[in-house]
């Protein structure tokens, strides 16, 4: 045996049974949502039953409330990651010329990132948002802009959940920016004072070109977080009131465990499922040719 | 601005900035050593005399989370622990030894990674429901790899990555055979990235809710879906369920803490090196 082929023999040893599994654990219940998305199964009604073809895909053209929250699933995911990127950049931005401290920053900006979602959610529907008691409206009412209901008025809601995911993603676009920026060599800024360019300019021709790839990578991320992001909402509004905070995640829970009819449910995540590869696809794709 | 007046400004955003990280935070801490009657005072009260009930209640009363936290402790360690087991060797091979098939493996993890959680809990709720494993530690386990796993892999696939070559060719020369260049020459490098990959494998498995509450039950419940006990359409236990969380978080706070300077590296795992590059 010669020198290659023992190498192939041990590499498929130490990867074939993690691909195994995986295909196991994975791959094989994606199959199986396929073929549910396939079936009339709705456990509220067991009677009901049978393949139905597409019927199910057919069925969201005329559901409001799939459009809804696919609506809802676009607005939430771009006014996140935008947020989180435009606030996260300008902090890093700052903290960057702070000469001491940085250390104590970098703690509080750890904090939001290691708390469960579900946890985040409970705090923020309780302590922060909750009318009469709640840290905001506490706030608002000294500030005399009144008291609201922050997580009952459907818009107020929809913002809200938006205010909570920014609130604990930032730091992870701040941490990340922040050590790419300390790499950034100082002498070509050295020369391009010399040249009198403006802050400004030294932004846009030195530094955003070379952290571009940082910025993507940060946008990748967010992007595949945000479009699964299912806790903090469910614990802090359930995707209400009504259906406002009901992204195309939280629409497929509820139809598969909620209202029971699996069916449907497995459909609407199979959609989610083709958005998030198509999206994460393009992402890629774009970083490649950015980077080649 | 002057220079001082500049540095000023910085620091006054520097610390708005962490109170507004910091704060909701601090403020649940504050709010779990509070009688009910002073969570509800208004204004609110930041001096006052401190109790532990709610800690004893959450710990050892009524709706005590200490079973919870033991549902939490079991499928978030056994998770670890077989991500970890089986990972390790399979992100050797994916950095470092040529087979076939190779890139599109480390595609097919990275996708695997990908996929979002409600279109898997679907499934995996249909399916165990037939063989009767709802609410049972296994299936529970199972489905938490299909996180931890793909996770660990690609974690581990960067730090082989730093390791040297001529390490192992050393070990190769001297006929040392794979095996043993593995566990005894490069496993040993990459220590630090084993107890990093550890640590965040835990800290991700012990966070997740939603496969937690859809597949847990009276008997595994862990403590993220017991959260829920102490709110109700009635009515906020707000003092308890403060404390409930502080508890619950304590493990994860602690591990953010003592890892922070590798918290960005490990959520910037997949991304850094991911796809394309092989």
């Amino acid at each position: 045996m010669n020198l290659e082929q023992q190498e192939r023999r041990f590499a498929l040893a130490l990867v074939g049974p993690a691909l195994l599994l995986l295909l196991l654990i994975t791959t094989a219940p994606l199959v199986y949502l396929l073929w549910t998305s396939l079936q009339r199964l709705d456990l509220g009604m067991p009677w009901v039953k049978g393949f139905a073809g597409l019927g199910n895909y057919a069925k969201m053209d005329g559901d409001p409330r799939f459009w809804n929250s696919l609506a809802l699933t676009g607005i939430y995911t771009a006014s996140t990651v935008v947020l989180q990127v435009l606030v996260g950049l300008s902090l890093a931005l700052l903290v960057l010329r702070i000469p001491k401290g940085q250390g104590v920053l970098r703690i509080a900006a750890i904090l939001p990132i290691v708390l469960a979602p579900v946890v985040v959610g409970l705090f923020w529907r309780t302590l922060v948002l909750s009318p009469e008691f709640g840290l905001v409206d506490l706030v608002t009412r000294s500030l005399g802009l009144g008291s609201h209901n922050w997580l009952g008025d459907p818009q107020l809601a929809l913002i809200s959940v938006i205010a909570i995911h920014t609130w604990q993603w930032t730091p992870f676009a701040f941490l990340v920016l922040l050590a790419t920026l300390a790499t950034l060599p100082p002498d070509l800024y050295e020369a391009a004072r010399l040249d009198r360019a403006s802050a400004w300019k030294r932004f846009i021709y030195i530094t955003l070109p070379l952290i571009r790839p940082a910025i993507v990578m940060v946008v990748i991320l967010r992007t595949m977080t945000a479009l699964s992001a299912f806790a903090a909402i469910f614990a802090a509004t359930g995707g209400g009131p009504g259906s406002a905070t009901e992204i195309l995640n939280l629409y497929a829970y509820r139809t598969s465990f909620t209202e029971l009819n699996l069916g449907y449910g497995a459909a609407l995540a199979t959609v989610l499922l083709a958005i998030t590869l198509a999206v994460s696809w393009l992402l890629f794709r774009r970083r490649t040719a950015r980077t080649a | 601005m002057n220079r001082r007046g500049r540095t000023i400004a910085l620091y006054a955003l520097a610390g708005v900035l962490l109170s507004v990280w910091a704060f909701p935070v601090l403020w649940a801490l504050l709010t779990s050593f509070k009688t009910e009657r002073d969570v509800l005072a208004y204004p609110p009260v930041v001096v006052f005399t401190p109790t532990l009930a709610n800690y004893r209640e959450v710990l050892f009363g009524a709706s005590s989370i200490l079973p919870n936290l033991w549902s939490s402790l079991i499928v978030t360690g056994a998770t670890t622990v077989l991500s970890m087991l089986i990972a390790t060797p399979a992100a050797y091979a994916l950095a470092r030894l040529r087979y076939p098939g190779k890139r599109a493996s480390g595609f097919y993890v990275l996708a695997t990674q990908m996929l979002p959680p409600v279109g898997l809990i679907i499934p995996y709720y249909l399916a165990l429901q037939k063989v009767g494993a709802l609410d049972s530690y296994g299936g529970m386990i199972l489905i938490y790899l299909t996180f931890s796993l793909p996770f660990a892999m690609w974690l581990m696939v960067s730090y082989f990555e730093d390791v040297p070559f001529e390490m192992e060719e050393a070990a190769l020369l001297d006929r040392a055979g794979r095996w043993r260049a593995f566990w005894h020459v490069v496993l040993p490098q990459v220590r630090g990235g084993l107890a990093v990959t550890t640590i965040f494998v835990f800290l991700n498995a012990w966070n997740e809710f939603l496969f937690a509450v859809v597949l847990g039950g009276n008997r595994v419940r862990p403590v993220t879906v017991a959260m829920f006990n102490f709110i109700s359409v009635e009515q906020t236990q707000w003092a308890r369920l403060a404390a409930a969380a502080m508890v619950a978080m304590a493990p994860v706070i602690l591990i953010g803490l003592f890892a922070q300077r590798h918290i960005v590296k490990g959520l910037t795992v997949g991304a850094v090196k991911g796809g394309g590059r092989r």
